[in-house]
């Protein structure tokens, strides 16, 4: 079951999302987190972070509109006070990073990357939930490489750019941050939403438009998996709706090489152990050996 | 007491009042005893629609010889509850709890005042019991205060007469006990109370916590509230479920319902952020 993303080598291709699994403890209860191919945190960024005002979530057919707004501990934090629990674990670790601007980026880059028991980092220019950059970054190929390039410039980490769905032309922006350096990309981050309160004739959501996750967004995320793997060389890690391990493996056909489970964890704090016993299961019933053969073996013919 | 899913078996779901259901769920011993205060997410197994769980607060529960049955009073407001109403005897749910810090009681307190708002009864009625149990308070110090909007959806009197001395009813329409809000009724009666010796444990809508937010804003009295917010995980790690309170040096901050309430000091919520 194992797989490798630049050099980063994951037990089996199952990660969590990043937003959706905290800091690892939050889950700790319910799961052996050894079992994990990785744990991506909460995005990360320099200073705390309040967060958007509530309500932030709505629940819609099939999924479900968040606008937390990167509520999060800050860098200096994360490093003091929850890292070293993930560094008791034999678990890739992957730091989400966020930044208002290119230097903040860079500062938090660096920030995790003099830490010890990060063994990757995931660069969020896709966020949908805030003012400044996130999604800015994300939606503008020139921008999203600019950014790549100054945290490739600040580590000696895999860097792992995740893209956003909320664009004409993924695979345009995939592309500009290869040539700029990115290890790998990850797709798909929420889809924009709104979701309306008919009896008040308003938003549902305080910050009126939110992220949707969860299965409503698979089709979406699959065909962008598949076109983003067709255009760079760099290995793709897929995520958007994936509740077992059916749905993990059809991301691997299109051409995944690994891929993050959201939303899933919310309605079954198992649903990682699971896809992945789901997996093996699925490997040993069809006498495949090695999960890799599955990789980009989407089949139109 | 372990947080995990559980599998729960429909023992009893029944209308006892026009849209209000007390289900009971069969659940291994190992869910261990509730503490009062403390809620549960409940989904139908196997089912993805409504996607997310919804989270019910444990108004009972039983400990028999080789399970544990809770119960859940409930109103139907929505899709989810509308299809929590159908479960028959038998019926499979997901039952992830126990969740959140229940109720505490201060040794050094006196009395105690109860102030529900509609459904808001079901932590309480919990919590009352529980204190009369375990705290064995008397009935004598123990006041009850419960609106509603009409008779039809006053709940759970006899079980809160038998442990209360004085349990006062108020509704919209005054079908049943006065006619108004349950906070003025507690107003009329807030002299009654030693402000620094009486507990006060609320649970209701966002209206009347907000009231009584108002009414005990700068005095002494102490008042432990259940909140309720829309929720996904419950486990603490999405962050959707927040509310506004006063955090270090009294400076806003969003606490999570599921993970650090349900159940917060109502002299630290904050009510007017933008
Ligand atoms: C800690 C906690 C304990 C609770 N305990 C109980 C209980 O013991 N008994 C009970 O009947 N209800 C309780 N609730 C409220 C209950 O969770 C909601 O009524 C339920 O989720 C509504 O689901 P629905 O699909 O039927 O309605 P929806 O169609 O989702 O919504 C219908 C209406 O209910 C409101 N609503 C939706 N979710 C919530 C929520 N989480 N909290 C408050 N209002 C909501 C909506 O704003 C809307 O007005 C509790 C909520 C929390 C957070
Ligand atoms: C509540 C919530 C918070 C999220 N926070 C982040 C975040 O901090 N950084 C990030 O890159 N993605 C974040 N995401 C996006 C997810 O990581 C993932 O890309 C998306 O939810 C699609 O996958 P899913 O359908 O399996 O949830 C968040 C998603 C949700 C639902
Ligand atoms: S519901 Fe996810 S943090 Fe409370």
């Amino acid at each position: 079951m194992e797989v490798n993303i630049a050099g980063l080598r994951l037990k089996n291709p199952v990660m969590t999302a990043s937003g959706t699994f905290g800091y690892g403890e939050e889950y700790s209860d319910y799961i052996d987190l050894n079992e994990l191919g990785g744990i991506v945190v909460k995005g990360l960024s320099l200073k705390p972070r309040l967060g958007n005002p509530p309500p932030r979530i709505m629940e819609t057919t099939g999924g479900m509109l968040n606008a937390v707004g990167l509520q999060n501990v800050g860098v200096d934090l994360f490093i003091e006070q929850k890292l070293p629990f993930l560094r008791s674990f034999d678990v890739a670790v992957i730091a989400n990073i966020y930044g208002e601007s290119e230097a903040e980026y860079a500062q938090v880059a660096r920030a995790l990357s003099r830490a010890s028991g990060v063994h990757a980092l995931e660069v969020n220019v896709s966020c949908p939930n805030v003012k400044k950059g996130g999604l800015s970054f994300g939606a503008d190929p020139k921008a999203a490489a600019s950014v790549t390039r100054r945290v490739r410039a600040e580590t000696d980490l895999p860097v792992i750019v995740k893209l956003t769905p909320n664009v004409t032309d993924i695979a345009a922006v995939a592309r500009a941050v290869e040539e700029a350096g990115a290890d790998a990309v990850s797709l798909i981050n929420t889809l924009t939403g709104l979701s309306v309160d008919l009896t008040t004739r308003g938003p549902h959501l305080k910050n009126i438009t939110g992220g949707l996750s969860g299965p409503a967004i698979k089709p979406v995320a699959l065909r962008m998996v598949w076109q983003v793997a067709q255009s760079v060389d760099i290995p793709v890690i897929g995520m958007g709706g994936i509740l077992d391990a059916e749905d993990a493996l059809e991301f691997m056909v299109v051409g995944a090489t690994a891929v993050q489970v959201g939303t899933a964890n919310f309605i079954n704090p198992r649903a990682t152990v699971e896809i992945i016993g789901g997996m093996e299961h699925y490997l040993k019933v069809h006498q495949i050996k090695d999960v890799r053969e599955m990789i980009g073996t989407f089949n139109v013919a | 007491m372990a947080k995990d899913i559980y599998i729960g078996e429909v023992s009893e779901n029944k209308e006892i009042r026009p849209d209000y259901y007390l289900m009971k769920v069969k659940l291994p011993l190992s869910f261990g005893n509730p503490l009062p205060g403390q809620f549960v997410m409940i989904r139908i197994a196997g089912l993805h629609d409504p996607f997310l769980s919804r989270p019910i607060s444990i108004y009972s529960f039983e400990r028999a010889k080789s399970a544990l049955i809770i119960a859940l009073l409930y109103r139907v407001v929505g899709k989810g509850t509308q299809i929590l109403s159908g479960l028959i005897k038998g019926s499979q749910v997901e039952i992830h709890g126990p969740l959140g810090g229940g109720f505490e009681w201060p040794e050094q307190k006196k009395q105690v005042v109860f102030i529900a708002g509609g459904i808001g009864i079901a932590p309480l009625s919990l919590m009352a019991e529980t204190l009369c149990r375990d705290a064995c308070l008397p009935r004598e110090s123990m006041t009850f205060y419960i609106g509603a909007q009409t008779a039809q959806s006053v709940i759970g009197l006899e079980r809160l007469n038998d442990l209360c001395y004085n349990v006062h009813v108020c509704t919209d329409d005054g079908s049943l006990g006065r006619k108004g809000l349950v906070t003025g009724l507690f107003q009329k009666d807030i002299k009654k109370y030693p402000a620094d010796a009486t507990m006060v444990y609320a649970c209701g809508p966002k209206g009347m916590v907000r009231a009584l937010s108002k009414l005990f804003r700068g005095s002494a009295f102490q008042c432990q509230v259940s909140l309720e917010e829309r929720m996904a995980c419950a486990t603490g790690a999405c962050m959707g479920c927040v509310v506004a309170v006063r955090g270090e040096q009294g400076a806003l901050a969003y606490k999570r319902v599921c993970a650090d309430g349900p159940v917060f000091d109502l002299q630290q919520v904050i009510w007017d952020e933008t």
